[in-house]
């Protein structure tokens, strides 16, 4: 096995001290303020502009992937070997709690838990802009801090929506019909998470994009003819230096989606 | 084909009804295996929303239960950009040809395609009504940060065309 490898686990399975080593990275990342911090890569999805984000075309996913590779990689700077974990949204387990217990306590140990919330590190103006035209979106709080505002868990898809989707005979075909099954899960958290301006802003974000991109990986493996198009392949995934090709192979990449690890 | 413009208001503010009628060939009911409603042209510049598509139920509205009874065929969700952040113009998409040496990816804001598979609901109705579709409804919700803000709209649906696509 390659010891490089590093699996991402269903953040519902997570051991205590799993999940501590987890917080530890977010933390970490989040205390700093240059380009190997949390704000960094949040604005890349959303505000400030450009939005890099590619949403409503087949880069969608290719684009989503190189993102959680690039925190992932943030993250293991300075925690080795975590990973971002899944939100398995579709199962039982979730389809009764709603947002995981992991995300969902504003404390851990009477210290704030860097998966409840994140500040939103926005220039004035702009702040000022998101609050009139979102409300809701964002906190009263200076600096403001991410916020949810979900719906009931026992409309989130359930297994058979994901089922559903590995089905889909095409990468295209796919590709149209993961995107909105996530768009329905970013509406469904509400605040933060509902906009694309400062959806990347929730900790969250990042749980529910590996589960996105667990779901292709599903779909990869029973479809293993099925790539992009050949015109897509070469394509940059901007502002990150791989293509499309570079995202297709996980292991490539240093991970690969494993339910539970028991040494 | 439905275009937007040639849809009629429902009975609510916001709600539309396409004006599209489709029966299976004779004999080939049984052969429909898959049925799509593909709307073009989708624009997703401003708030996130959610529209419902209800087959041969005129009176759908936001009250109406997403049940097969009811004639609940799916639903698509738009991921809005909430608007523009930049300067005037930013979220402009430029119109007509390009320049030949232009390489930059399409407008982010470029409109989308959706796809709503109604497979089941469309062979109940063809099983049920000897009209077969009559009728499509859309619904829109709008998708805001707050829960309690959110619920049916009028401004947030905004397409080019839809039409029905059934494959053998």
């Amino acid at each position: 096995m390659d010891e490089e490898l590093y699996m991402r686990r269903a953040v519902r399975l997570m051991s205590e001290q799993e999940l501590a080593q987890l917080r530890r990275a977010f933390a970490e990342v989040m205390a700093l303020n240059d380009d190997r911090g949390y704000q960094f890569f949040a604005a890349l999805h959303g505000l400030p502009p450009p939005f890099y984000c590619e949403h409503g075309n087949p880069l969608f996913l290719p684009w989503h992937r190189a993102y959680l590779y690039m925190l992932e990689q943030a993250l293991q700077d300075r925690v080795p070997g975590v990973t971002v974990p899944w939100w398995d949204w579709s199962s039982p387990g979730s389809r009764g709690e709603g947002i995981p217990a992991a995300y969902a306590q504003p404390e851990v140990d009477g210290a704030p838990n860097p998966l409840f919330a994140a500040d939103v590190g926005l220039p004035p103006d702009m702040i000022a802009l998101v609050r009139s035209r979102l409300p809701g979106a964002i906190s009263d709080d200076d600096p403001p801090r991410t916020v949810r505002d979900p719906d009931p868990p026992g409309d989130l898809p359930d297994a058979a929506a994901v089922q559903a989707l590995l089905e889909a005979p095409t990468f295209e075909d796919f590709s149209l019909r993961m995107e909105d099954v996530h768009n329905f899960l970013h509406v469904w958290v509400g605040g933060s998470m509902a906009q694309v301006p400062t959806a990347a802003f929730d900790p969250i974000f990042w749980a529910h994009h590996a589960m996105v991109d667990r779901i292709w990986y599903l779909w990869q493996m029973r479809h293993p003819g099925q790539t992009p198009s050949a015109q897509l392949m070469g394509q940059v995934l901007a502002p990150f230096q791989m293509t499309v090709a570079d995202t297709l192979n996980i292991n490539d990449l240093g991970y690969d989606y494993a339910l539970q690890v028991v040494a | 084909m439905a275009r937007k413009s040639d849809m009629s208001p429902g009975r609510k503010p916001g709600v539309l009804q396409a004006p599209l009628a489709y029966r299976a060939p004779a004999g080939e009911e049984a052969a429909l295996a898959r049925a799509d409603l593909v709307f073009t042209g989708v624009r997703h510049a401003e708030d996130s929303f959610q529209t419902r598509v209800f087959l041969n139920n005129p009176d759908a509205d936001d009250t109406t239960p997403a049940t097969p009874e009811a004639g609940y065929a799916g639903s698509f969700t738009v991921f809005g950009h909430g608007g523009c952040f930049g300067d005037v113009g930013h979220c402009d998409i430029p119109r007509g040809p390009r320049r030949r040496h232009d390489r930059r990816p399409p407008h982010p804001l470029t409109p989308v395609t959706k796809t709503v598979v109604v497979t089941d609901a469309l062979r109940r109705v063809l099983a049920q009504s000897p009209d077969g579709l009559t009728s499509v409804s859309l619904v829109p919700i709008a998708k805001a940060p707050r829960r309690a803000d959110c619920g049916l709209t009028d401004r947030l649906l905004r397409f080019d065309a839809m039409e029905l696509r059934t494959y053998a």
